[in-house]
């Protein structure tokens, strides 16, 4: 059923809401914070940063796109890049960098990349995303918050 | 995919070469564990996930495999599940898993690691 899902939620609408709402918002003080932690930047976490270090040659960087995808509808996409298009945004941090194109920013912005070891599976994630919803329970796949 | 796919014959649960490498690797310079546990547990989108764990001890209710020179535990809840599983280890540049091959399994999540049987 995943794709039947992510038809049933069409992707552009999200973003569209989500702006709205945040142009809109009234000042009360709670808003305000929430706008505040809501910057169009992606962080790296000390272990995301640690491990890029090890893996990554000169001039690699992790490239982050979401898709419609998933159980949740969307879904994270990891991958090396060595190619920096004109609408990627770079996150730089020790040396290391992540790209993400401007339309999966929309979707990932104010979160934080993050490599998670476990005995089991060691794999990055993105974490703590404002607009995510509730994602599935691996961290790939989410829904966006409406 | 029959729901009761029993083999007598064949280990309950099947190591793949990097798999053996991987669990060796472990395990190697932790002498307090001999082996690894799998079980599984209810959690993710479609009910349940696999759990790996260092273990001290065989459990009685535990089945053994022993290939290749290490011992895999499967806890009581997981030996129905798992039976004729093959267990894998992947590792690419981005992320290095352990992959469960499961024939009993009618459906996944997208990311594969939650399951129904």
């Amino acid at each position: 059923g995943a794709p039947g899902k992510a038809l049933v939620r069409p992707p552009q609408m999200s973003p569209m809401v989500s702006a709205f709402s945040a142009k809109y918002s009234s000042t009360s003080a709670q808003q305000q914070q929430a706008q505040v932690t809501y910057d169009d930047t992606v962080k790296l976490s000390e272990s995301c940063v640690k491990r890029m270090g090890e893996i990554m040659d000169k001039g690699e960087y992790l490239r982050i796109t979401v898709e419609g995808g998933g159980c949740s509808g969307f879904q994270y996409k990891f991958s090396v890049d060595n190619i920096r298009n004109d609408d990627d945004r770079v996150f730089e941090q020790d040396g290391v960098g992540v790209i993400v194109d401007q339309e999966s920013l929309e979707f990932v912005k104010g979160s934080t990349v993050d490599f998670c070891q476990e005995l089991i599976r060691s794999a990055f994630l993105v974490q703590k995303n404002p607009q995510a919803d509730h994602g599935c329970s691996c961290g790939s796949s989410f829904s966006i918050k409406v | 995919v029959s729901r009761r796919k029993i083999l007598p014959t064949r280990a309950a649960l099947t190591l793949t070469p990097s798999a053996v490498n991987k669990i060796r690797t472990l395990l190697h310079d932790k002498p307090e564990y001999i082996g690894m546990k799998v079980g599984v547990r209810t959690r993710g989108c479609n009910g349940l996930t696999y759990t790996l764990d260092y273990t001290t001890a065989k459990d009685k209710s535990d089945e053994e495999v022993i290939q290749d020179g290490v011992r895999v535990f499967i806890e009581k809840k997981a030996q129905l599940t798992l039976l004729g599983t093959e267990m894998d280890f992947l590792e690419s540049k981005l992320t290095s898993e352990f992959v469960f091959n499961n024939p009993n399994i009618k459906g996944t999540c997208g990311c594969g690691e939650s399951f129904n049987i």
